[in-house]
């Protein structure tokens, strides 16, 4: 029966230049009118699977059906012309156009044939978005509209593409709680207009709740197809690690300390002049994980940036065991036992072109141990470095193997081994889980918690809700530059309480905020 | 064990990527030279190509009678001294992501300071040409230190400054020599002769030029390798040029480490500078640029910003000029399609799509036979395992 799916890639296999086999023998069918989940870890070829399918990157060998007609998909035209669209997790938008003139990229109304035709646009922008139901405001610029909306945006142009079939991609890793059902109920109105949709995603209650059925990848191989309804969330979870995942972390009562950090009154207007940090106060013990949940875009990435000099604060004051770090140099911030891991890796975390020993080392190359005079100690170096890759289980040849050779997950690791192996009393993880593995997102948790029950102070940015409730002792939110709400015990916390403050429905009085100063 | 094989594998492979590629690029350069002098040839002009190809090729090596050619062979490496000295320093400074095309008036600032001292200060043999090169070094570290410093502290281009600064630094040695330190006795406009306790011995006493200058040369080579791969100052330096961000965050001196290369990278240039000038004249005669600070960007790119592998590329490009020279003197090839053939070699080197679907090839079948080597483990596995329980 090969007339029901709309989407036959058989036996495909992809190897990147850089010898990694991506996808090995892959087959992957996908029936008209479903929902249809790709899973995997970060580097199990998900990704690569649907690059194939958008003619992004061609498959080494293997073919590709759509519609029961071979096609060879050389570039996203070709894929766009036989009715495929994507919309990727990084909006392919320009931020300083209006969401009509987006709409119409590469195929603009003309007027008298030359000057573009703006009321045609948004008249097939408002046409698109009543039929469809995607809610979008047609003049307004890409910059200023919410997430939520760019992404309607994302769909809408692959939809006046004449898109049948629409991969998404990690769709809802930047959307808040009460976004991602609206999200939803608009794709279960699309397929029910007869289109179909991949779905790429790692949450499990996601991929349980809107898809028909799901293909499961492993290290570049499928782990066979299977019915939504027929599996679990705990057999997925086994099929695409290999073994059982905790997904609950464990964790002891925090028992906090003295004060580690201590922020008072920070404030930060943008180039633009928007106010992205308003009189932000609060102070983070020893032995306590204080996360920071919001919307992103609310000022976590300011404060983030300010606390380790990569910006400078219009006022306020920052300080660390009763000392300055506003306008410090990072080897300063760091000999103060401040570690960061940077919310944009592969910009601050890695040098890409160097190998993991030598990612490993940056932060400690001057230290004594590692320095025989004037020279590297080579052993030890050799010795420190294989511990690490030992002890964090990055999944590599040898530490003298390029860094961005590997998998998300694994350059994550490295970034992390190299910042909590350095004796730190404040670590600052921004977004430490985003975007990788199963596997590692629990194994640097884990880290995590271990470390702040040794008596590590650590604060938590994260957009995933779900990590910075897990693992927060307790939480604040940032809402438009300033803490909207400051939660002492996150354990008797919901997502819909969350949602409300992160969206800034809900705010919490200056006397409730103010306790998180502790004073 | 199966990891280091597979690690000798992988670079096996880069290797043989490597060398297929650099023998592409010169075989579709030679082509090309060939159809030129095949075109501006008179009278017989096959012969006549086949002989100029001959020179280009094998002419430094050998003489028409087969015998080898010791001076020739001589010549070709005493060439390698200077633009060793300029590909090091230019491996520095591009490995750090400073664009600084400086060493090519470094080597010559350090060749003027050597010969004032060769000239001017009294000091005894043994003594005089190492002083003489370290103030080479210190001077052109200080002459780099204008474009490093500006970049650093004001986000300056080092690029048009060095390029710029090589002019000045020029015309104001052009200036002392012609007003002040000329002497006047003589027909050309050089400076009075060295002290003979100045020179640098040759090498072999043959008239080539080929002096303990190459033996420093290929010492520097070996020390400069060290301090890239195996310190911290060189590290740094590296990691810089790869993700400067990164550096930053990392707790690295951005601003320290720009500077340092710089410097070295001038200090580089002033003992190539001093190395040449002692070695090979007697007396300071460079009215113009050298050219040898050119030649050093080549010899770093083609070196990969490797100073391991700079001997090899300088040793490239002295043999082709040899050649090339041989080519123009019998047989009357015109020089300027020396400049035409290493273009047409260097744009090969350098462009970084040439061939990468051979590499790619290469790449998938490294990748297949590491998934094959991994089943045929599996399958033994899974054997073992069988038969032990059959046990």
């Amino acid at each position: 029966m090969a007339e029901e799916y709309v989407v036959q890639m058989k036996g495909i296999t992809k190897v990147y230049p850089n010898g990694i086999a991506a996808n090995q023998d892959v087959d992957f069918n996908v029936r008209k009118g479903e929902i249809h989940a790709l899973m995997g870890e970060n580097g199990a070829g998900k990704s690569t699977l649907m690059k194939m399918l958008f003619g992004l990157e061609q498959p080494t060998s293997g073919e590709i059906w759509v519609n029961g007609e071979k096609v060879n998909l050389s570039s996203p035209a070709v894929a766009i012309s036989k009715g495929i669209g994507m919309v990727h997790q990084h909006f392919m938008l320009v931020p300083s156009l209006t969401v009509a003139e987006n709409m119409v990229l590469g195929m603009v109304p003309k007027k008298s044939g030359l000057f573009i035709d703006q009321k045609k646009a948004v008249e097939i922008t408002e046409e698109y978005s009543r039929k469809f139901n995607l809610e979008v405001d047609p003049n307004a610029k890409v910059m200023d509209i919410p997430v939520g909306m760019k992404q309607k945006v994302e769909i809408l142009k692959a939809l006046v593409r004449g898109a049948k079939i629409l991969i998404l991609d990690e769709p809802t890793a930047v959307l808040t709680t009460q976004e991602t059902t609206e999200l939803f109920r608009e794709l279960v109105n699309l397929k029910n207009q007869g289109y179909t949709l991949i779905f790429i995603s790692h949450k499990l209650n996601e991929i349980m709740e809107i898809t028909d059925r799901m293909t499961i990848l492993r290290g570049g191989k499928s782990m066979g197809v299977h019915e939504t309804k027929d599996v679990t969330a705990e057999e997925i979870s086994r099929l695409m690690v290999g073994r059982d995942v905790v997904l609950k972390v464990q964790k002891d009562k925090a028992q906090p300390g003295d004060e580690v950090l201590r922020v008072r009154d920070l404030e930060y207007v943008n180039e633009w002049g928007k106010k992205m940090l308003d009189k932000v106060s609060f102070s983070l013990r020893r032995g306590e994980i204080l996360g920071i949940a919001g919307v992103e875009g609310n000022g976590q990435k300011e404060l983030v940036d300010m606390l380790f000099h990569l910006n400078v604060p219009n006022a306020g004051t920052a300080t660390v065991n009763g000392e300055n770090i506003l306008g410090v140099s990072q080897r300063k911030i760091r000999e103060k036992g401040v570690s960061l891991v940077p919310e944009d890796r592969m910009l601050y975390g890695i040098a890409g072109a160097a190998s993991i020993q030598e990612n490993m080392i940056a932060d400690r190359c001057g230290s004594k141990r590692l320095n025989k005079g004037p020279m590297f100690d080579m052993k030890s170096i050799h010795a420190e470095v294989d511990q690490l890759i030992q002890d964090y289980t990055v999944l590599c040849k040898s530490g003298s193997q390029r860094v961005d050779n590997l998998s998300g997950g694994n350059i994550q690791k490295v970034v992390v081994a190299r910042e909590f192996s350095n004796n730190p009393c404040l670590i600052i993880a921004d977004q430490p889980t985003r975007g990788i593995d199963v596997g590692a997102t629990e194994f640097i948790r884990k880290k995590l918690v271990e470390l702040s029950r040794a008596g590590v102070a650590v604060l938590l940015v994260s957009a995933d809700l779900n990590e910075v409730m897990e693992l927060s002792d307790s939480l604040m939110v940032m809402c438009g530059g300033r803490i909207a709400a400051y939660f002492e015990d996150t354990s008797e916390l919901s997502d819909e309480v969350m949602g409300e403050y992160m969206l800034g429905l809900k705010r919490q009085t200056p006397e409730e905020v103010r306790r998180v100063c502790h004073e | 064990m199966n990891e280091k094989k597979a690690m000798q594998a992988a670079r096996r492979r880069s290797l043989t990527f490597t060398l297929v590629r650099g023998a592409a690029a010169i075989g579709i350069a030679l082509l090309v030279a060939a159809v030129l002098i095949f075109v501006s040839a008179d009278g017989d002009r096959l012969a006549h190509t086949g002989e100029a190809l001959r020179q280009l090729l094998i002419g430094p090596l050998f003489r028409s009678n087969g015998s080898i050619n010791v001076k020739n062979i001589c010549d070709v490496l005493a060439a390698m001294i200077p633009t060793i000295f300029t590909g090091l320093a230019t491996c520095v400074m591009f490995s750090a992501n400073q664009f600084n095309l400086g060493a090519e008036g470094g080597i010559m600032l350090g060749a003027f300071v050597s010969a004032l001292f060769a000239v001017y200060v009294p000091l005894p043999a043994g003594v005089l040409p190492v002083v003489a090169v370290l103030a080479a070094a210190a001077a052109v570290s200080v002459m780099m230190l204008i474009p490093a410093v500006l970049k650093a502290k004001l986000g300056v281009s080092e690029m048009v400054n060095s390029l710029m600064l090589n002019y000045v630094v020029m015309y104001l040695i052009k200036y002392l020599l012609n007003t002040h330190l000329a002497d006047k006795t003589k027909g050309q406009i050089q400076s009075y002769p060295f002290q003979e306790q100045a020179r640098i011995a040759p090498l072999i006493d043959n008239g080539s030029m080929l002096t303990w200058g190459f033996v420093i040369a290929l010492i520097f080579v070996v020390l400069t390798s060290l301090f890239m791969y195996r310190t911290r100052w060189g590290y740094g330096i590296r990691m810089i040029g790869i993700n400067q961000d990164f550096a930053r965050y990392s707790g690295m001196n951005v601003a320290a480490i720009v500077i340092l290369s710089q410097v070295l990278g001038g200090a580089l240039a002033g003992i190539g500078g001093g190395v040449e000038m002692l070695g090979r004249y007697s007396a300071y005669s460079w009215n113009a640029l050298p050219g040898y600070g050119w030649t050093g960007i080549t010899v770093a790119i083609l070196a990969g910003n490797n100073p391991a592998f700079v001997p090899l590329a300088a040793f490239f490009m002295a043999y082709l000029n040899k050649g090339c020279l041989l080519m123009s003197t019998y047989c009357g090839v015109p020089s300027q399609l020396i400049d035409i053939l290493q273009a047409v070699i260097f744009v090969f080197f350098a462009a970084k799509q040439f061939l990468a679907k051979y590499r790619q090839r290469l790449v998938v079948k490294g990748a297949q036979e590491e998934l094959a080597a991994q089943k045929a483990a599996a399958a033994e596995a899974a054997a073992e395992t069988a038969e032990g329980s059959v046990k």
